[in-house]
């Protein structure tokens, strides 16, 4: 069978009043360059946002993975703003804190932090690529399913969920939601935390992320509830 | 633009686009230019944050005079700025640059070659002589 490499957009901030900026940029390029050269390519920020229809459309119909310097994240909030909710999310700030002191800004006379930093952050990005590819896949495969194979090596079908505004797909949610519609569990705030603890069961969500997908979570069944009405 | 334009320092604002060595160029020539040639009358913001909206970044382009560097005829930087209320003084376009510099093999958009820094240097006099212009040759204070 041969299996169709979805292209995953990296979209960096480029941000110029930093040093984070020059790396999410030149991290984004090692990426593009080495590390998934025939899985990913890059969205212009600047093109973007003055209105290329081209670049937004691809944001709209690919995965696309956001790379921000600083927690201001304007590459997230400009694809988010013309093309819908991001498929994964960097910040470089974050990750490097204080490793991104002695960085600079110009690529003249680049120092080991410099390129330290760069690798850093393009093996980040490679593994968000590795990540989203995955899920992409398995929600490819869950759509194109004819049940004429063993359903023991067959995927289970998965459905997407918004969390915090990226997002997720969670396999075997469709069979999830039917079972807790079974056991007549309210499509409200009083049967979110029902609807957590069983999804959990499945799936790993860190308890700093409970809230965030209790309301995801929510969402999506109340609309899983409308479609069987 | 305020009266006080001419006290604060020429903002340079490069595309910084990521696909060609174009963008490269244009991001290179505006740190030469803030941090060499005009380092006292120049200064430079991201351009991502401007459109997002950033207040502050948003009052600074309203109120000091831009230089805009862009990697090619699209001139992102230049619409970017202008749709965030700004005023370009000068928009300086890389690809012109290029013209001056025929058969040059500038690099990559990660690299530049030895050509590639010379055509980021013609750009960058090119923006620090209109930035001292503007500026009437005035340190910021």
């Amino acid at each position: 069978m041969s299996v169709e490499i979805t292209k995953v957009g990296i979209i960096s901030c480029a941000g110029e009043a930093i040093p984070e900026g020059t790396i999410s940029r030149l991290a984004t390029r090692r990426v593009l360059e080495s590390l998934r050269p025939d899985s990913t390519v890059t969205l212009c920020l600047p093109l973007f946002l003055a209105g290329n229809e081209g670049e937004r459309n691809f944001a709209k119909t690919h995965p696309t993975i956001a790379i921000d310097g600083c927690p201001k994240q304007c590459a997230r909030w400009g694809t988010e703003k013309h093309s819908g909710p991001v498929s994964g999310a960097i910040i470089v700030s974050e990750i490097l804190g204080t490793a991104a002191t002695g960085c600079s800004r110009s690529v003249r006379g680049v120092s080991k932090p410099d390129k330290e930093a760069v690798w850093v952050i393009a093996e980040y990005i490679a593994a968000e690529v590795d990540r989203v590819q995955t899920e992409e896949n398995l929600a490819a495969a869950a759509e194109t399913t004819t049940g004429a194979e063993c359903a023991c090596s067959a995927p289970v079908p998965g459905r997407k969920v918004v969390v915090a505004g990226k997002t997720v797909t969670i396999a075997g949610l469709q069979l999830i939601f039917q079972q807790c519609l079974d056991r007549v569990i309210p499509d409200n705030d009083s049967g979110s935390t029902a609807l957590l603890e069983a999804v959990k069961i499945y799936h790993r969500i860190y308890p700093e992320e409970d809230e965030e997908y209790r309301q995801a979570l929510l969402a999506s069944y109340q609309e899983f509830c409308r479609e069987r009405k | 633009m305020s009266s006080e334009t001419n006290d604060k320092p020429v903002l340079v604002i490069p595309c910084s686009g990521i696909g060609k060595v174009h963008g490269l160029i244009s991001r290179e020539a505006t740190y030469l230019v803030i941090d060499e040639l005009a380092p006292g009358q120049t200064d430079t913001l991201c351009l991502g944050l401007l459109v997002k909206g950033d207040h502050e970044a948003v009052t600074a382009i309203k109120n000091q005079p831009c230089i805009t560097i862009d990697g090619c005829p699209k001139a992102c930087a230049e619409k970017n700025v202008q749709l965030a209320g700004g005023s370009v003084a000068k928009a300086v376009q890389v690809a012109e640059s290029f013209k001056k510099h025929r058969g040059a093999k500038p690099g990559t958009a990660t690299d530049l070659t030895e050509d590639g820094w010379a055509i980021a240097r013609d750009v960058a006099q090119t923006a620090a002589d209109e930035a001292v212009r503007i500026r009437g040759n005035k340190e910021v204070v």
